[in-house]
């Protein structure tokens, strides 16, 4: 019994940690729907009725799916890292800090750049 | 098992890979059939890394998805500016450079 | 908490830090250069990229003069910092300064620098003129550049496939978009991005699966462990021999050797002059460094098996440079066919598997790599009204209008050429000098041939400047920048030193020419 606390001491956190961004966001975010806002969501390109002519070629979204392709892939890094983590000791934790800090880097020069802003 | 089965369906994936490259026309597919290239490796890294016994294949495999994530962004970078400015992700249209 | 695996420390790996310092500077200063890119105004970032640019790579140079003679492996081993390792690393920095230079400049063009206003703003469009009237800059070239730069000093130095790896993707990924950003001919310039990384990545998965098959045979990574797993081989392994074959393929497309060259003038013609410049230098630079350190090195074991090969691709690389180069109507395109004949002369140093062998190559890539920015430098300057004035008839009576400038590309052309008195001739005499020494005679007598042949069309460009009639209304020759000014010094003082007085450098390239295993 004792090998399951940890998980789901982990599993309370996760669900706590849910239900606060869930309620936070209703209590302190802004509400403006728009028509976009309330559109059924199908990987960022128009709903399948499509506007007669085609419709436009949507560039933002391949804006944030790059974005999302770079930033998701590094975290095989931190799988192993995680695993050995006991093991690797001072060493292992200032190298993954660094590599989070370069990772920063680029965030901080996304978000200065407007990479996150929709329109 | 034996890992024969698992180097020659890699090098089969390769190849698909690269005859793909060299046939197809269409940008966005040329792309797939790289990043095909790059998965057949990753396969018979990871089954050399299980003869062998040791994690170094897996850590490659690691990096080189890595890079595969990179490369992805870079070069849908280059062909959305190309499919902004033509209209056409054809690479024969693009032959404003001749050979 | 009671473990279930009984957990057993990782040690440390050895990692002096002082010992890769000149890739911490460049790769540091690349980091702050895209934090000056978030964080910087819009009007000081130039200024302030520019600072950081050369500091950090004269500050790399120093740290580089600093580990000289230095022999030992880093990083747990898979960083060499060895002979060929720091010579190749100053050659690619005193280019890229050099280079940079030339990124600098703008004051050639009216519209600013060599570089879009915006890389996605549509070619021709309003939001592009707009930008251009207002004088709007890429700075995100600094950054970029700064990473090529990084990966390219790795690049000769690492001493295991996956360092390896990722140091050729580190110095390809920024090249093909900085082949894409040209101010002028845009269509052009994406053209050329989209087609080098297309052949780019297609030759890297190439590089990737040689990895993977002589990981199989040696069930590591590491270059010397390689080399221990062949001697105790016979060498005859199926395995071996693909992976050494998909692993040059990989290696020979970035030195732009036949057949893997179709990219090259594509490229050079597309890519911002600047940016052909510093590709096509300090690329070659790093890729012969890999490529020398690859084959020395891991493969030394199996060289009768790929001395044959290298000799074909070395034979047909120098014939197609020199006859293709013959029938360009381009200036650019001129020259990235003469650098496609220059890979194929830097390949008979390689051939000769000996130390003469690594120390002619070092020095050729070194005399080559001043005499082509200062070539391409001249380039950017023979301008018309829509840019740069490329097609050869327009360079017709260039010596008349200014006979400087077609002075200092006669300079640069007489050393491609290989004429005494210029770097070219002690470069190539240096290379044929080992090749003959490692028994490659017949090699060399193609590469006599295709001296002459070359010798020919750099004549014939000669001609054309000095003793044709000027068009009516031909290119003018734009006054530079000291930016520009003094790349072009740099490119005339070190071909004509290197010419007149190359010992101390030969001397240099000697006491550096054995690796470290």
């Amino acid at each position: 019994m004792n090998a399951a606390i940890p998980i789901l001491t982990l599993g309370g956190l996760a669900a706590f940690f849910a239900l606060l961004s869930i309620i936070t966001a209703s209590i302190v975010g802004p509400r403006r729907y728009n028509r976009a806002k309330l559109d059924a969501y199908e990987c960022g390109i128009e709903p399948t009725p499509q506007p007669i002519g085609g419709g436009k070629f949507p560039v933002k979204y391949y804006l944030t799916a790059m974005l999302f392709i770079v930033f998701d892939i590094e975290i095989v890094f931190l799988y192993p890292w995680a695993v050995s983590f006991d093991q690797l000791g001072m060493f292992g934790f200032i190298e993954m800090v660094s590599f989070i800090v370069t990772l920063l880097a680029v965030y901080a020069y996304v978000w200065r750049r407007g990479g996150l802003e929709w329109d | 098992m034996t890992p024969n089965y698992y180097i020659v369906l890699s090098a089969l994936l390769f190849t698909i890979g690269a005859v793909g490259v060299l046939v197809r026309r269409n940008a966005i597919v040329l792309f797939m059939c790289v990043e095909l290239m790059l998965n057949a490796t990753n396969l018979a890294l990871v089954t050399f890394a299980r003869v062998h016994g040791n994690l170094d294949g897996q850590v490659m495999a690691f990096f080189v998805m890595v890079v595969a994530a990179a490369e992805v962004v870079v070069g849908l970078a280059i062909i959305v500016t190309i499919f902004r400015s033509r209209r056409s992700a054809s690479v024969d249209e693009a032959s404003l450079l001749k050979y | 908490m009671n473990g279930l695996i009984a957990l057993v420390p990782i040690p440390t790996p050895n990692m002096d830090l002082g010992q890769i310092a000149p890739l911490e500077i460049v790769f540091g200063a690349a980091l702050i250069s895209v934090l000056v890119e978030a964080f910087v105004r819009r009007e000081g970032r130039r200024r302030v990229q520019l600072v950081l640019v050369f500091a950090s790579l004269i500050a790399a140079v120093a740290a580089l003069v600093g580990l000289a003679g230095t022999r030992t492996l880093t990083a747990q081993a898979s960083v060499a910092v060895d002979g060929p390792a720091l010579f190749m690393q100053g050659t690619v920095l005193l280019l890229a300064i050099v280079g940079a230079l030339l990124i600098a400049e703008r004051s050639i063009d009216p519209a600013g620098d060599a570089f879009a206003p915006r890389a996605s703003a549509l070619p021709g469009g309003r939001e592009e003129r707009e930008l251009t009237a207002a004088g709007w800059s890429q700075t995100e070239v600094w950054p970029l550049f700064l990473f090529c730069v990084g990966g390219m000093l790795l690049f000769p130095a690492s001493n295991d496939l996956l360092t390896m790896f990722v140091a050729l993707e580190v110095l390809s990924l920024p090249l093909y978009l900085l082949a894409g950003l040209a101010r002028r001919r845009r269509l052009l310039s994406q053209e050329a991005s989209l087609k080098y990384f297309l052949l780019g990545a297609f030759s890297s998965a190439f590089f990737l699966f040689g990895t993977a098959m002589l990981y199989g045979f040696a069930g590591t990574f590491s270059l010397g462990g390689i080399a221990d797993a062949l001697s105790g081989n016979a060498g005859d392994n199926g395995l071996v021999m693909l992976g050494v074959a998909l692993l040059a393929v990989g290696l020979l497309f970035k030195v732009a050797a036949v057949p893997f060259h179709q990219w090259t003038p594509d490229v050079y013609q597309g890519a911002p002059t600047p940016i052909t410049a510093f590709m096509a230098t300090c690329v070659k630079v790093a890729a012969f460094g890999a490529l020398l350190r690859v084959m020395y090195v891991a493969l030394g074991g199996v060289r009768w098996d790929w001395q044959p090969m290298l000799w074909i691709i070395a034979i047909i690389t120098m014939l197609v440079g020199v006859i293709v180069a013959i029938a360009q109507t381009d200036i650019k395109r001129m020259l990235a066919y003469s650098s496609i004949a220059h890979a194929g002369f830097i390949l008979l140093g390689v051939i000769a598997v000996s130390e003469a062998g690594i120390a002619s190559t070092m020095f050729y890539l070194a005399a080559y790599g001043f005499a082509t920015l200062g070539a391409f430098a001249v380039v950017s300057l023979v301008r018309d009204s829509s840019g740069e004035a490329t097609h050869l008839s327009q360079w017709a009576g260039l010596g008349k209008r200014s006979p400087v400038v077609a002075g200092i590309f006669t300079l640069f052309l007489l050393a491609f050429a290989g004429i005494p008195l210029t770097s070219g001739f002690t470069s190539k005499f240096a290379v044929f000098s080992a090749a003959i020494a490692g028994g490659a005679t017949p090699v060399v007598i193609v590469a006599v041939f295709a001296s002459v042949i070359s010798a020919f069309f750099y004549a014939r460009i000669i001609v054309l400047m000095f003793f044709a009639e000027p068009a009516e209304e031909g290119p003018r020759v734009v006054l530079p920048s000291a930016f520009t000014a003094l790349a072009l010094a740099i490119g005339v003082a070190v071909t004509v030193l290197l010419g007149v007085l190359p010992q101390p450098l030969l001397n240099l390239a000697q006491q550096a020419g054995i690796f470290l295993r």
